[in-house]
């Protein structure tokens, strides 16, 4: 995966492109308006993850700019921290697949360039295999186990799911809540929600199989090893 | 009662007690002018008798005790009567004006009568001439008629002028009110066309008015700018801490202890991002930067919100019960942001009931018209001192540890939003049984 990363705040910049690194994307960088314009017009990505407020230009008439040019395919995310609530509208209205606004979580960036992937490649039926003969499929939203559903919650699905797209990496109980409760502006970090369901989940896939591959790391997280 | 109205009120009284007045005054006046010009009519024509008897000698009217006329329709009459010689007796007054009967061909009349008495060859006479009454007093009444229709016609028509001169000078007041004031909620709803009028203080009014708006607006101006700035200039870094505590817990070098801390850190770098993101949220609401342009029936938003929190009210073996009669439909209404309000009202009813309890959501029509949706848990409650801060974002940070534990900002954001949909929060606790927040929601609505 070729990922063009367009943001001038550089250490931001740095954070972000290590974490892309790390997941087996090739990053190339742009940090200027310019500089941005340029890679997109030469190059071709199948991401560019796009900061609006650029030296030299606002990052939405950059993807007018794109749009308007035929061989450039690559799926656009907007990041932003500007305040303004229309900038979500006009970037959609524009043609970017989806929005992020600052400050975001990394492993959340990752889960929705995945989705803009299944969505542009249109996977009818997308299998995620895990633990002793389970299976997840992403589309319809179930897990199998032999032929037969595990009966998860709605919660509970996306829990493991998303456990399971951040394979080998430990989750801690806060970035698991921001998952499931999205932006819902909330104090608490709903972190016994989280033990909770994680009991239940291991509870409901162990009558199918050991369920042990979910781990639990002390006082951080959870995690699902391959 | 309006301006316009209590002028048009005041003027109908004055105009009212002047024709009282007249009504009260102009019939004595009247009377006496008719009975003065009566007496100055009387008394010429006694003078003129007296000047033709001059002329002409007595003996050309009396040629016995006495002479009479009067005319035909017996509104008048002359006598001339021959008096005995005096017998010494006091002269009665030569001249005498004074009401009294008469028989004229057999019929009495009240007359007004002058009565004189004179000298001629060395005889004494009486000259009576009297007028009818019944005409002084037509022509009193005519007068009177006349005066007082004057009267009431000039005060009816003075009034009418009046109501719809001030009809036409105060009409750049009413549309100050109407088009300054009312029509506008928000700052960017105001013109700053001139008004029209040529009055002085309404001129200065207007002016004065628009300098105002044109401060008003350009501090939302500005306090939309710096929130915009601010929201960049406080989320960038914690943009950057954020990823870089993520990039920093999958570092497999790291030590457990560093771990925990790492851990520790994100938390408190979660609830700086929350407190950050809550009052800009607040901020953009009060800025109106958010539409309110779409239909939402309350119990499609409540549906999401007890779907999304299904599964804590199961884990805390709450039960919820749902009461909507009818629905509401509101008509101007931001969806996204009538879930958080709705979301966060419920989640506090699961956060702060007991274990096992219930939480009952009501929805009625207002008696007052409008809605009522009422959120009540059968929790611990909350003492009656903390109630009046619960919404406030700031006094909260000053009342410090007298606060309740953990409501945090979601109360505020929870008012603000009402408010954002015209709608009033309130709260009512128990301590020991429970705690209701009600929904006031006043916009017309299209019942579903």
């Amino acid at each position: 995966m070729h990922v063009l990363l367009v943001e001038d705040e550089k250490s931001l910049h740095q954070e972000v492109r290590q974490f892309l690194v790390g997941s087996q994307y090739l990053v190339d960088s742009a940090f200027t308006y310019a500089e941005a314009s340029e890679k997109i017009f030469t190059n071709s990505y199948d991401f560019v993850l796009l900061d609006l407020g650029l030296p030299g230009g606002d990052g939405l008439d950059l993807l007018r700019e794109a749009r308007q040019n035929e061989r450039q395919e690559a799926s656009f995310i907007i990041l932003t921290a500007r305040g303004g609530i229309d900038d979500r509208v006009k970037g959609l209205d524009l043609g970017a697949d989806d929005y992020l606004p600052k400050p975001f979580s990394l492993l959340e960036l990752q889960s929705r360039m995945q989705a803009v992937m299944r969505r542009k490649f249109g996977l009818k039926r997308q299998e995620v295999s895990f633990g002793e003969g389970f299976s997840l499929d992403v589309s319809g939203r179930t897990i199998r186990h032999g032929g037969q559903d595990v009966p998860l919650t709605k919660k509970e699905f996306d829990l493991l799911h998303y456990l399971l797209l951040h394979r080998n990496r430990v989750l801690t109980r806060l970035q698991l809540g921001e998952h499931l409760w999205g932006n819902v502006l909330e104090d608490d970090s709903d972190s016994n929600y989280i033990d909770v369901h994680i009991k239940n989940l291991r509870k409901k896939l162990s009558q199918f199989a050991p369920a042990d591959f979910i781990e639990t790391v002390r006082g951080i997280g959870y995690s699902i090893k391959n | 009662m309006r301006l316009e109205a209590k002028l048009a009120l005041s003027n109908t009284l004055s105009k009212l007690l002047l024709v009282l007045l007249g009504a009260l005054l102009i019939p004595p006046i009247v009377e006496r002018v008719a009975v003065s010009h009566t007496d100055e009519q009387l008394r010429e024509k006694c003078e003129q008798v007296l000047t033709l008897i001059r002329r002409d000698g007595i003996a050309t009217f009396v040629q016995g005790e006495q002479y009479a006329d009067y005319n035909i329709l017996k509104q008048e009459y002359i006598t001339l009567t021959r008096l005995p010689a005096a017998s010494g007796g006091a002269l009665p007054a030569p001249l005498r004006i004074f009401d009294e009967p008469r028989q004229v061909d057999n019929e009495m009349e009240d007359f007004r009568i002058i009565s004189r008495q004179f000298v001629s060859t060395g005889q004494r006479y009486r000259l009576e001439i009297g007028s009818s009454l019944a005409t002084v007093e037509l022509l009193t009444a005519t007068l009177r008629r006349m005066a007082l229709w004057v009267l009431v016609i000039g005060a009816l028509v003075t009034v009418l002028s009046d109501a719809a001169f001030a009809h036409h000078l105060l009409r750049p007041l009413h549309q100050l009110i109407v088009r300054r004031l009312e029509g506008v909620h928000h700052p960017s709803a105001f013109s700053y066309e001139p008004l029209a009028t040529t009055t002085a203080d309404f001129q200065r009014l207007d002016s004065s008015l628009t300098d105002m708006m044109r401060l008003v607006q350009s501090a939302f101006e500005k306090e939309r700018e710096f929130m915009s700035n601010v929201s960049h200039e406080l989320l960038t870094p914690v943009s950057i801490l954020q990823s870089r505590f993520e990039n920093m817990l999958q570092d497999p070098t790291l030590g457990d202890a560093h771990l925990l801390k790492l851990v520790d850190s994100q938390k408190t770098l979660y609830r700086l991002r929350n407190t950050v993101k809550t009052l800009l949220l607040i901020a953009n609401i009060e800025n109106e930067q958010y539409l309110r342009d779409e239909s939402v029936s309350v119990a499609a938003v409540l549906t999401d919100v007890v779907e999304e929190l299904e599964d804590r009210l199961t884990q805390r073996e709450i039960v919820l019960h749902q009461d909507l009669q009818p629905d509401y439909v509101l008509l101007q209404a931001n969806s996204t942001l009538l879930f958080t309000l709705l979301f966060n009202l419920v989640s506090n009813a699961i956060k702060y009931n007991c274990e096992g309890g219930r939480i009952t959501i009501t929805g009625r029509p207002a008696v007052t018209g409008g809605y009522q949706l009422a959120v009540t848990d059968t929790g611990p409650g909350i003492a009656a001192r903390h109630l009046p801060y619960l919404f406030d974002r700031f006094r909260r940070v000053q009342a410090g540890a007298a606060a309740p534990e953990g409501y945090g900002l979601g109360l505020p954001i929870a008012k603000t939003i009402a408010e954002f949909h015209q709608a009033r929060l309130t709260v009512e606790s128990t301590e020991g049984q429970g705690t209701t927040f009600t929904l006031h929601f006043s916009q017309p609505s299209r019942n579903a």
